[in-house]
């Protein structure tokens, strides 16, 4: 068991980030319907304003830093791309998200330059020794930050009246709207999180390996973790977040292949995700 | 003068000056080097590298060696964004656009590209080279215009093994490689031979090409207990984790890796746990200055006004590819045959030449360069040292 528990607290770190991914994702997409499939490109935007910051000031104040400015990047990406599409055909929207990651890619290579870059500072050294089990510093930061925000964003959700509006446009847009709820407000508002929350995997991602081009890859995560928790479930994308991380611990020469593996399997047994609601259609 | 003299020395004019016209273009016409680099994606960092060492190099060539026997070299570049589709359309775009006779040398992209295009580039006798060291493109029987300008992935490994066996005797090696054509390409050899040397491969890790926790691999391998890890197939995507996590999880094995490991910012990426990390490296880091080449590049960019810090590794292969090749053409069109034969035939005549210590010399064994140095990263210094003289490894 010893021998394991190395393993779980590695995935569960891992996990924790792409838990933070996943609810930005599930978020913009229960409110909006949009899939973002930008998001990767999210996360790298988020990595270099950190990065950026951290030119300047110490890593966690450069994370502060970054964060509002991610959450406005989030609100401009709404306003300016997906505001202009609501109510057309979702392809449309799809098509702009994905023109829009390409228009990320290169922006960033052209703001950035093409180099790696690794972040001048690092953050405070959190890991311990306890019981013959070595817990990096990398484990103890994504899991103090992760699961706090993710709970708390799900109490929000829940409990206060801001989760209440999201929630109300996104069961009904027009009723929200016809009852004078500020639905582009606060949908812009939804964008805004969802890019603070990968601004924040990315500088976690950053902290650890350094800013470049490959961590877009980790945003494809995002799918089979969303897939995998259910699509309209925010509570699910934190727990698959956490659920692949881990069987990718313990699995590490497959995980290319797992997540996909994993969402097929489960889809075949629920189709609307391990914690999606079952929808049904009467026509 | 009579209007029918006038009429007539026009026309002869005419004539004569349009021939003379074209004489002159034929001599003008460039020969042309054509570079399929990632300018975009993952490996776009060591993609855009490239394209300035090959820039440099045939700016070089052109501004003071005198261009190629009097006709200037023109470099074309394509993006391949590190994808064998892309790369492939970017090679039939710069083929089907570029006359034979002035297009002499192609330099591709990746194991998977190359190995997608050799038989193609074999059956039109193009001379060619890639970013690869894979060891099925060293092979002059089946793809007699390929040349890998260093030592194949085999012969990188062969190095490390050799250093193993020099530190320890029967050691315990553990092998940590992507699921690539480039993590793929020497295993089969390192365990053949690393069992011929009397070694035990006690661990075999396939991994993604990257990924953002090292810490099940390192786990893995401290149950494995190795003495040497030999890492290959990442290209700094994942060698700073491996080693941080393998510090942090307290593993106590030496890490080695070949050519794509061997750049600074592995050191400044991985910290303190890059000290001592071992690879191979065939060309002249930017601060050799004691290398002429080193030395007048660095002149050569400040006159031309461009950034003389510090260039990759990569900024060095590619410049080496360009003055190689371009020695190649030169002697090709001395000898009245600057054709893509020619240059096959003259990049294999090429030994005595080293361009200005870029390489121990373009000595060509079964179209490989066989010598590598190996050199170990120190953290105080920033840098990696060399800790052998070139190692002759066929």
């Amino acid at each position: 068991m010893a021998d394991l528990l190395p393993y779980l607290i590695g995935g569960l770190a891992n996990g924790a980030l792409y838990s933070l991914l996943a609810l930005g994702f599930v978020l913009v997409y229960r409110a909006t319907s949009v899939v973002n499939f930008a998001i990767g490109e999210f996360l790298l935007v988020g990595a270099y304003l950190t990065y950026t910051f951290a030119l300047l000031l110490p890593l966690p104040l450069a994370l502060l830093a970054a964060l509002p400015l991610a959450f406005l990047f989030g609100v401009l990406v709404e306003r300016g791309f997906v505001r202009p599409l609501l109510g057309r055909n979702v392809v449309a929207v799809i098509m702009a998200t994905i023109g829009l990651a390409a228009a990320l890619d290169g922006g960033v290579q052209l703001l950035w330059g093409p180099d790696l870059k690794y972040l001048p500072g690092s953050l405070p050294d959190l890991g311990f020794e306890a019981g013959g089990v070595y817990v990096s510093s990398r484990a103890v930061w994504n899991l103090l930050l992760a699961l706090p925000l993710g709970l708390g964003l799900l109490w929000l959700l829940r409990k206060s009246r801001y989760g209440v509006l999201v929630r109300a446009i996104s069961e009904r847009e027009v009723a929200a709207l016809a009852l004078g709820i500020p639905t582009a407000r606060i949908l812009a508002g939804v964008w805004g999180v969802s890019a603070l929350l990968a601004t924040l995997a990315g500088a976690l991602l950053a902290a650890a390996s350094g800013v470049g081009h490959n961590l877009v890859f980790f945003g494809l995560k995002v799918f089979p973790v969303a897939i995998l928790g259910g699509l309209d479930a925010v509570g699910g994308a934190l727990a698959a977040g956490f659920l692949l991380g881990v069987l990718e611990a313990y699995l590490p020469g497959f995980t290319e292949a797992l997540p996909f593996v994993v969402v097929l399997l489960v889809l075949l047994v629920r189709p609307y995700g391990l914690f999606g609601e079952r929808q049904i259609e009467r026509v | 003068m009579k209007r029918r003299e006038f009429l007539r020395r026009l026309g002869v004019g005419s004539l004569a000056a349009m021939g003379f016209s074209r004489f002159a273009l034929a001599q003008a016409r460039p020969v042309k080097l054509a570079a399929l680099l990632p300018l975009t994606g993952p490996f776009a960092f060591a993609g855009n590298a490239g394209r300035e060492g090959f820039v440099d190099g045939v700016d070089y060539v052109n501004e003071v060696l005198g261009g190629i026997a009097g006709r200037k070299l023109e470099l074309i570049v394509e993006d391949t964004g590190y994808d064998v589709a892309k790369g492939t359309a970017a090679f039939n775009r710069v083929l089907s656009r570029e006359r034979p006779d002035e297009l002499l040398f192609v330099y591709g992209d990746s194991t998977g590209l190359s190995k997608a295009l050799a038989p193609e580039i074999a059956r039109i006798g193009l001379p060619y080279s890639a970013t690869s060291f894979a060891n099925e493109l060293a092979d002059p029987e089946k793809y007699p215009t390929i040349f890998v300008f260093g030592p194949t992935y085999n012969d990188m490994m062969e190095a490390l093994l050799r250093q193993i066996r020099l530190q320890k005797g029967k050691a315990r090696i553990a092998l940590v490689y992507s699921n690539t054509e480039f993590g793929r390409d020497p295993i089969p050899y390192v365990k053949e031979r690393a069992k011929a040397l009397g070694m035990e491969v006690v661990h075999e890790e396939v991994t993604p090409p990257a990924f953002t926790d090292a810490t099940p691999v390192v786990l893995n391998l401290r149950r494995a207990n190795p003495d040497f890890v030999l890492l290959q197939g990442y290209a700094l995507s994942a060698e700073p984790l491996i080693l941080r996590a393998a510090r942090e999880q307290g593993l106590r094995a030496q890490f080695m890796g070949t050519y794509y490991s061997a750049e600074l910012v592995l050191i400044q990426r991985a910290g303190p746990a890059a000290e001592g990390f071992t690879v191979t490296y065939h060309n002249p880091y930017w601060y050799d200055t004691l290398v002429p080449a080193v030395d007048e590049m660095r002149k050569f960019r400040q006159r031309k006004g461009r950034d003389s810090s510090y260039r990759p590794t990569y900024y060095m292969g590619s410049l080496a590819v360009a003055l190689g090749v371009a020695e190649a053409m030169r002697r090709a069109a001395q000898a009245g045959k600057l054709t893509r034969a020619g240059v096959v035939e003259y990049l294999e005549k090429i030994g005595d030449y080293n361009a200005m210590g870029l390489v121990r010399g373009y000595q060509f064994v079964n179209h490989r360069i066989p010598y590598t140095k190996l050199y170990r990263a120190s953290v105080k210094d920033g840098r990696f040292n060399a800790i052998t003289d070139w190692l002759k490894l066929a």
